[in-house]
C-alpha cells in the first residue's frame, strides 16, 4: 500500500509539472519581474529631461491630441480587477476539494457496481445503488454547507474600485480641466491639494508645504513632505514622486505623471498580489495525506479479498463486486461532514475572539505556523505616535504609553515640568476635532500632524485642558515648521494679566533649539548652558534617539518688555524679534508605543516555538526598539553590530553565529543572494527586517517557506498584501487594515489586537488535535463495518451487517460523538510545545490506523460478531451451523431450511432474523462505539485525568444511544430501514467489549506515561 | 511525502532502504516485534471471543432455542422448488425439467421404504407409517419424466417444523372446508390464486395421508430428540393444467395457530406460477 500510495503520488506531480511547466515559465517570468523593485527612474532625471520624455510642457501640460494618443496607447489609467472566481468554480472547488474526492469515487464505484448486477442480474440487490445516492447526497450537502459558510465569512469588498480617485485636474493646452481620473495619461501635468488622492505615480515638479500619507504603501504612518528635488536613489524613499491612491493630507503641488494604472507602484503591487498562486492549506495536505492511507488500506484489503474471492471460487464478476464493495466500505462517509463541522465550530468560536476566518481551511493554518512575519505599524503598535520620555532636570523621565493609562506615571510636580508642558501646548497646532468630549482623551480624533498630536495628548492628560491654555495665552505671532529651519516658534500673550510681557515658545530638532539658547531650566531655576549640562543634554538625546524615538527640544523666553512692548507688531516673514538667547526648557521623545498586549503574546508565541520576524517598512532603529520592546528581540541578545559596538572592532570582525538578533536593511537585503537570505533566517532566531518594500516582504515569506517553514504574515497596509497572499496564512488587521490586505488575508483580526493570533495559534493546535480523535473515532468502526462482509465472503455465512445499517452508524449514530470531540479540552499546554512538523507530525499516521484499525476496531468488530452469534444461536442457528449456510441462506426458494435445532425456516423469517442480526450488531458498535469516544477523548492522559466535563460529549453518548434505540424500536422502522426490536437482553452481549476496550487502552496511555518515548509510545502513540 | 518527491526512487527506498535496512519503513527487528505483537493480541482477542461464544453456549438448552417466536407459525414449502415462484418447462424437452425430477427423488430419498424398515426407529402407528402416496412412490419408480410428461405435475407439500409446534385438534374454521374436515389431519386446500383462470386448473389429486398432514406426526421434539423423525408429506397433482398459460395455485394450510403474511409468501401457505409449454 506503500507503493500505491507514493506511486500515485509521484505520478500526479510529474504530470503535473509536464502539463504546465511551459505556461508556468513564462507566469513565472512576469510574476520575478513584478518582484524586483519599481523601475522608476524619473526621479533622477531633472524636470526637463523628464518633460522631453513624455513630450509634455511644464506649463502648457499635453495637448488634447497627444492625450488621447497616450490614452489610446496605454489604456485607462485604472487597476485592472483581479481575477475573480466566478461562484461556480468556488462551489465546485467545494463540491470536488479534499475529501470530496474519496466520497465521489465511492459513490462512482458504486454506480458502477450496482450497473455490473443490473447488466448481469435479473433481480440486482439495491444496495450499491442506494450507497451511491447517499454518498453524492452527503457530498452535496456537505459541499453546499461549507461553500454557504465560506460565502458568509467573506463579503470581500471590492477595494481597488474604492481606492482609485474619481477626479483628477489636468493641465492641457494650457488650460486647467477637471477630468475623470480614468483619463489621465502619462505626461499629464496634474495639480493636487489637501484632501485629493493621488490620481497616478507623479513626478513632483513644484509644491507648497505638500505632505502625502504613504502609510498604506510604505507602512511609515508619518505623513511624508514633497518637493521637486531627488532626495533619495530609491523611488520610494525620494521625495519628487507621488504614489497613484495615496493621499495628499496637505498643501498643494503640481507634477508630471509618469505612471498610470497597473504600471504604478500600487498597481504592481496590486498585480503582484492578485497573480501570487499560494500553496494548499497545510490542513489540505494533511487531508491528502489521509486519503493516501485510507486508499491505500481500501485497495489493499480490496485486492486481497478479490484474489481470495477468486480462489475461494467465485465467479470473475462477484469477485470484482466483492472488491468494490470493499473499497467504498472503506469510505468514512461521515468524516467530510465531521471534519466540516469541526472546522466550522472552531472557525465561529475564534469569530467570538475576533478572529475572523475567510477560509475554513484556514482555520488550523495558524496551529501548525512555525514563523509569524509580523508588519509592524499599526499591528505591534498602536499605529498611534505617543509621548514616551522627557528629559528634563537633567534627567530622562517616563511617560506612560499604553492605551489604557495603566502605566507607570512620573512627578508632575517639578517647575521645569510646567513650564515644558507649556510650551508644548502652545507651540502646537494640533487640536482635538469638535464633539469628542465624551471619549477618553486617548481616543479622540485630533487635526494636525502626529507629533504635534501625541503632545496635545500628553499635556491634555496630564495637565488638563490645552484649549483653555491656550485660551489663557492668546497666540499673537507664528513661525510655522520648516525644513530649514526646523523649528516652529509661537509668541504668546502670558497667562498673568498684570504681566504685558511676551512668551516666546519655541520647539524643533534638539540640535536647533539648543543652539539658540544660552540658559537651561533646572529645578525652575534658570543656569547658564555650560558644557556639562550640554553634555547631559547630548547624552540624553542620544539615548532617547537610540531607542527609535523622535526627539524634539523645547525652549521658551520672556521678552523684555521694555524692547517688545504690548501691542509690538511680531513680523514673521522678516523676523524683528529675538529667537537667539532663549532658555531650554527641555525635551520630549515620541514613538508609535506597541500595542500592550503584544509583549505577552510574543512571549507566548515564543514559548509556542513559534518564531517571530519583524518585517517593516519603517526605519531600523525605530524597528529594533519596537523589536526589543516587544520581545522580539529579547534581553541579552545582540546584533552583530552591538556586539561589534560593545567589542569596539568592526562588524566585519564579528562572526555572525555569535549573534542571535539581526536587524536587516532592505537596502542590504537587494544584494543578497537566496543562500544568504536562507543563511540570515536559519542562523538568527530573532530577526528584524526594516525599511523592507512590499517585493521584499514578500521575498522574505518566500525564503521561510523554502526553509519548510509554515508561514504567518501579519500587516496591513498594501505593502504587505503580497506576502499577506503568499503566506501560508495571512491575518490582516480588521480596523486599520487597508481593503487590500484584507482581500489578500485569510483571517482578519476584527479588535487588530495581535495578541488574538495566539488564540489562532491555540485553537488551530487543539483543533489539530482533536482532529485527530474524531477522525481515530471515526475510523475505528470502520472495522467493524467492513468485517462482517470479509466474513460473509470467507466463510458464507448470513451477512452481519448490511448497507443501511453502516450508514446509520457512520451517517446517524457517529456523527454527534465525533463532533463533540472537537469540544475537547487541550491534554496539555499546548502553547508550551513546539509547532507540528509538518514532514513528521501527520493528521493521520500509520500508528493511529494501527490503533483504530489493527487493535480498538478489531475489538469492536468481535463485540458486534458477538451479538450476532447470541441472537442466531438464541434463535436456533449456532454457530457451527451458520458456516457455509450462505447459499441456502439467500435463496429465496428454499423456505424450508433447518436450523440446528431441525426447526424450518421459511426465506422471509430467517430475513428477519437476519435483519434482527444486522440491527444488534448496530447497536454492537454503538455500545462499543461508547468506550470508543471515551479513550479517544486523550491521547496521552487517562480519562480520570481528563475528566468528563465536555458536555456536548457526554449529550453524544445519550444521542446515539437514543437514536440507536429509536431506530430499533420505532415502529415502522422494520419497513422503512429493515431494522427490527431488540430483546433488551441482546443489547448487553457487547458490553463486555465495550469494558475492554476501555481497560485495554487505559493500560496503553499508561504505558506511554511511564515510558516515555519507549515501544509502546512509538508503535501506537498517533 | 517529501523525500518521494525529491527522489526519484523514494518509493523504492520505501520499499527496501538497503541503507538502514529497512523494509516498508521498517527494520526486520521491528517487524519482528509489532508481528509478534499483533500475533499476540490477535491470539488474546480470539481466547476472549471464544471464551464469551461458549459462556454463550453453556446458556443455551440442546433441546429447544431460546426463542421461537420468528420461526412461528410455521410455513409451507413445496418440492421441487420454485425458482422465482415460478415452476416452468417444455413437456417436449426433457432437460427442462430434469432438475425438477431429480430435486424430487433426491428429495424422496429419505422416505426409502428400506429406510423405514427398522422397526426399533419408527414406532409402530398402525400401517401409517408409510407416508408417501402409493400412486406417487410408483411413479418415481418407474419414471417420474413419464409423469411429468403425461401433465399430472406433482408437487410435495410439507409444512414447516417448528418445535413443539401443536396445531390445534378442532379446526373448525372456515365453511368451505368442511365436507373436507377429517379429524386428526391439517387441512390443506389448492385453489386457483386469480379468478380467471378457475377453468383452466383442472383437477388436483391429494395423496398420501389424506387431504391433509396428520396431526399425530406433531408436536415435533428436535433432532435431539426426535432423531429419525420423518416429516409428513402430501403430494398434490395437477391431472389437467392448461398448457401454454401462466397459472397461479395457491395452497393453503388451516388452522387456528396458522397465521398468514402479506410480506412472507410461505407462511401457512404459498403461491406458486405454473408455465409448462406443451
Amino acid at each position: 500500500m506503500g507503493y500505491g500510495r507514493s506511486d500515485s503520488y509521484r505520478v500526479a506531480t510529474t504530470q503535473d509539472k509536464d502539463d504546465r511547466s511551459p505556461k508556468k515559465k513564462k507566469g513565472a517570468k512576469d510574476m520575478d519581474d513584478l518582484k524586483k523593485e519599481v523601475p522608476i527612474t524619473e526621479h533622477k532625471m531633472s524636470i526637463e529631461e523628464v518633460c522631453r520624455k513624455y513630450q509634455t510642457d511644464i506649463v502648457q501640460g499635453l495637448t488634447n491630441a497627444k492625450a488621447a494618443e497616450y490614452l489610446i496607447r496605454d489604456g485607462p489609467n485604472a487597476l485592472t480587477p483581479p481575477p475573480t472566481t466566478p461562484e461556480w468554480v468556488k462551489f465546485c472547488r467545494q463540491l470536488f476539494g479534499g475529501f470530496s474526492v474519496l466520497l465521489w469515487t465511492g459513490a462512482i464505484l458504486c454506480f458502477l457496481a450496482y450497473a455490473i448486477q443490473a447488466a448481469t442480474e435479473d433481480d440486482p440487490a439495491g444496495d450499491n445503488l442506494y450507497l451511491g445516492i447517499v454518498l453524492t447526497a452527503v457530498v452535496v450537502i456537505t459541499g453546499c454547507f461549507s461553500y454557504f459558510q465560506e460565502a458568509k465569512s467573506s463579503k470581500i469588498m471590492e477595494s481597488f474600485k474604492n481606492m482609485v480617485p474619481q477626479q483628477a485636474l489636468v493641465i492641457r493646452e494650457g488650460e486647467k480641466v477637471q477630468i475623470n481620473a480614468e483619463e489621465v495619461v502619462g505626461g499629464d501635468l496634474v495639480e493636487v491639494k489637501g484632501g485629493d488622492r493621488i490620481p497616478a505615480d507623479i513626478r513632483v515638479v513644484s509644491a507648497h508645504g505638500c505632505k502625502v500619507d504613504n502609510s498604506s504603501l510604505t507602512g511609515e504612518s508619518e505623513p511624508q513632505s514633497r518637493s521637486p528635488d531627488c532626495t533619495h536613489d530609491n523611488p520610494l524613499e525620494t521625495r519628487n514622486i507621488a504614489f497613484f491612491s495615496t493621499n495628499c493630507v496637505e498643501g498643494t503641488a503640481r507634477g508630471i505623471v509618469i505612471c498610470t494604472g497597473d504600471n504604478t507602484v500600487m498597481g504592481r503591487i496590486a498585480t503582484l498580489t492578485s497573480g501570487l498562486e499560494t500553496g494548499k492549506t497545510p490542513i489540505a495536505k494533511e487531508i491528502e495525506h489521509f486519503i493516501h492511507i485510507i486508499t491505500g488500506v481500501a485497495v489493499f484489503l480490496g485486492l486481497t479479498f478479490f484474489i481470495l474471492a477468486i480462489v475461494l471460487g467465485y465467479s470473475w464478476l462477484e469477485a470484482v463486486i466483492f472488491l468494490i464493495g470493499i473499497i467504498v466500505a472503506n469510505v468514512p462517509e461521515g468524516l467530510l461532514a465531521t471534519v466540516t463541522v469541526c472546522l466550522t465550530l472552531t472557525a465561529k468560536r475564534m469569530a467570538k475572539k475576533n478572529c475572523l476566518v475567510k477560509n475554513l481551511e484556514a482555520v488550523e493554518t495558524l496551529g501548525s505556523t512555525s514563523t509569524i512575519c509580523s508588519d509592524k505599524t499599526g499591528t505591534l503598535t498602536q499605529n498611534r505616535m505617543t509621548v514616551a520620555h522627557m528629559w528634563f532636570d537633567n534627567q530622562i523621565h517616563e511617560a506612560d504609553t499604553t492605551e489604557d493609562q495603566s502605566g507607570a506615571s512620573f512627578d508632575k510636580s517639578s517647575i521645569t515640568w510646567i513650564s515644558l508642558a507649556r510650551v508644548a501646548a502652545l507651540c502646537n497646532r494640533a487640536q482635538f476635532k469638535a464633539g469628542q468630549d465624551q471619549l477618553p482623551i486617548l481616543k479622540r480624533d485630533v487635526a494636525g500632524d502626529a507629533s504635534e498630536s501625541a503632545l496635545l495628548k500628553c499635556i491634555e492628560l496630564s495637565c488638563g485642558s490645552v484649549r483653555a491654555m491656550r485660551d489663557r495665552n492668546k497666540k499673537v505671532a507664528e513661525i510655522p515648521f520648516n525644513s530649514t529651519n526646523k523649528y516652529q516658534l509661537s509668541v504668546h500673550e502670558t497667562e498673568d494679566l498684570n504681566d504685558n510681557r511676551y512668551l516666546l515658545v519655541m520647539k524643533g530638532a534638539p540640535e536647533r533649539v539648543l543652539e539658540c539658547c544660552s540658559t537651561i531650566l533646572v529645578q525652575g531655576k534658570e543656569q547658564p548652558l555650560d558644557e556639562e549640562l550640554k553634555e547631559a543634554f547630548q547624552n540624553a538625546y542620544m539615548e532617547l534617539g537610540g531607542l527609535g524615538e523622535r526627539v524634539l527640544g523645547f525652549c521658551h523666553v520672556l521678552l523684555p518688555e521694555d524692547q517688545y512692548p504690548k501691542g509690538f507688531a511680531f513680523d514673521t516673514d522678516d523676523v524683528n524679534f529675538q529667537t537667539k538667547d532663549l532658555c531650554f526648557v527641555g525635551l520630549m521623545s515620541m514613538i508609535d508605543p506597541p500595542r500592550a498586549a503584544v509583549p505577552d503574546a510574543v512571549g507566548k508565541c515564543r514559548s509556542a516555538g513559534i518564531k517571530v520576524i519583524m518585517v517593516t517598512g519603517d526605519h531600523p532603529i525605530t524597528a529594533k526598539a519596537i523589536a526589543k520592546g516587544v520581545g522580539i528581540i529579547s534581553e541579552g541578545n545582540e546584533t552583530v553590530e552591538d556586539i561589534a559596538a560593545r567589542l569596539n572592532i568592526p562588524v566585519s570582525q564579528v562572526n555572525p553565529r555569535d549573534a542571535k538578533a539581526c536587524v536587516c536593511h532592505g537596502t542590504d537585503l537587494k544584494d543578497l543572494s537566496q543562500d544568504q537570505m536562507d543563511d540570515i533566517l536559519r542562523n538568527h532566531t530573532e530577526i528584524v527586517f526594516a525599511r523592507t518594500s512590499p517585493q521584499q516582504k514578500l521575498i522574505i515569506v518566500e525564503g521561510c517557506q523554502r526553509l519548510g517553514a509554515i508561514v504567518a504574515v501579519t500587516g496591513d497596509g498594501v505593502n504587505d498584501s503580497p506576502a499577506l497572499k503568499k503566506a501560508d496564512i495571512g491575518v490582516a488587521m480588521g480596523i486599520s487594515g487597508s481593503d487590500v490586505s484584507k482581500q489578500a488575508a485569510d483571517m482578519i483580526l476584527l479588535d487588530d489586537n495581535f495578541a488574538s493570533i495566539v488564540t489562532g495559534v491555540e485553537e488551530g493546535r487543539l483543533i489539530f488535535d482533536n482532529l485527530k480523535k474524531s477522525i481515530a473515532y471515526t475510523l475505528t468502526s470502520n472495522i467493524p463495518e467492513i468485517t462482517p462482509f470479509l466474513l460473509f465472503i470467507i466463510v458464507n455465512i448470513p451477512l452481519p451487517l448490511g448497507t443501511i445499517t453502516i450508514l446509520c452508524i457512520d451517517l446517524g449514530t457517529d456523527m454527534v460523538p465525533a463532533i463533540s470531540l472537537a469540544y475537547e479540552a487541550a491534554e496539555s499546554d499546548i502553547m508550551k510545545r513546539q509547532p507540528r512538523n509538518p514532514f513528521r507530525d501527520k493528521l493521520v499516521n500509520e500508528r493511529l490506523i494501527s490503533i483504530a484499525y489493527g487493535q480498538i476496531g478489531m475489538i469492536q468488530a468481535l463485540g458486534g460478531f458477538f451479538a450476532y452469534f447470541v441472537i442466531l444461536a438464541e434463535n436456533g442457528f449456532l454457530p457451527t451451523t451458520l458456516v457455509g449456510i450462505r447459499l441456502n441462506w439467500d435463496d429465496r426458494s428454499c423456505n424450508d431450511l433447518e436450523d440446528t435445532y431441525g426447526q424450518q425456516w421459511t426465506y422471509e423469517q430467517r430475513k428477519i432474523v437476519e435483519f434482527t442480526c444486522h440491527t444488534a450488531f448496530f447497536v454492537s458498535i454503538v455500545v462499543v462505539q461508547w468506550a470508543d469516544v471515551i479513550i479517544c477523548k486523550t491521547r496521552r492522559n487517562s480519562v480520570f485525568q481528563q475528566g468528563m466535563r465536555n458536555k456536548i460529549l457526554i449529550f453524544g453518548l445519550f444521542e446515539e444511544t437514543a437514536l440507536a434505540a429509536f431506530l430499533s424500536y420505532c415502529p415502522g422502522m422494520d419497513v422503512a430501514l429493515r431494522m427490527y426490536p431488540l430483546k433488551p437482553s441482546w443489547w448487553f452481549c457487547a458490553f463486555p467489549y465495550s469494558f475492554l476496550i476501555f481497560v485495554y487502552d487505559e493500560v496503553r496511555k499508561l504505558l506511554i506515561r511511564r515510558n516515555p518515548g519507549g515501544w509502546v509510545e512509538r508503535e501506537t502513540y498517533y | 511525502m517529501q523525500a518521494n518527491k525529491d527522489s526519484d526512487g523514494g518509493w523504492r527506498t520505501f520499499v527496501w532502504n538497503s541503507e538502514k535496512k529497512e523494509f516498508l519503513g521498517r527494520t526486520g527487528s521491528s517487524w519482528l516485534k509489532i508481528f509478534l505483537f499483533y500475533v499476540i493480541f490477535y491470539g488474546c482477542l480470539a481466547g476472549i471471543f471464544i471464551g464469551t461464544i461458549q459462556a454463550l453456549l453453556l446458556t443455551l438448552s440442546n433441546y429447544k432455542p431460546t426463542y421461537q417466536d420468528r420461526v412461528a407459525p410455521p410455513g409451507l414449502s413445496h418440492t421441487p422448488r420454485s425458482e422465482k415462484s415460478e415452476i416452468a418447462f417444455s413437456l417436449s424437452d426433457a432437460s427442462s425439467y430434469k432438475k425438477y425430477t431429480d430435486a424430487m427423488t433426491k428429495f424422496l430419498k429419505k422416505y426409502d421404504d428400506d429406510k423405514q424398515t427398522d422397526q426399533m426407529k419408527f414406532e409402530d402407528c398402525g400401517g401409517k407409517c408409510q407416508l408417501m402416496p402409493e400412486r406417487f412412490l410408483k411413479c418415481r419408480d418407474t419414471n417420474c419424466a413419464v409423469c411429468c410428461s403425461l401433465a399430472h405435475v406433482v408437487t410435495l407439500l410439507r409444512m414447516s417444523l417448528s418445535l413443539c409446534f401443536q396445531p390445534p385438534m378442532n379446526n373448525s374454521v372456515e365453511e368451505f372446508l368442511l365436507p373436507k374436515l377429517k379429524p386428526n389431519l391439517i387441512p390443506i386446500f389448492c385453489k386457483n390464486k386469480r379468478e380467471e383462470d378457475a377453468d383452466k386448473i383442472g383437477e388436483i389429486k391429494f395423496f398420501g395421508l389424506g387431504e391433509g398432514f396428520p396431526l399425530q406426526y406433531y408436536p415435533y421434539y428436535g433432532k435431539l430428540l426426535h432423531p429419525q423423525y420423518l416429516q409428513p408429506l402430501v403430494a398434490i397433482q395437477f391431472n389437467n393444467l392448461t398448457l401454454n398459460e401462466e397459472l397461479r395455485i395457491e395452497c393453503k394450510v388451516f388452522g387456528e395457530n396458522i397465521g398468514y403474511s402479506e410480506k412472507d409468501r410461505y407462511q401457512g401457505r404459498f403461491d406458486v406460477k405454473f408455465n409448462i409449454a406443451s
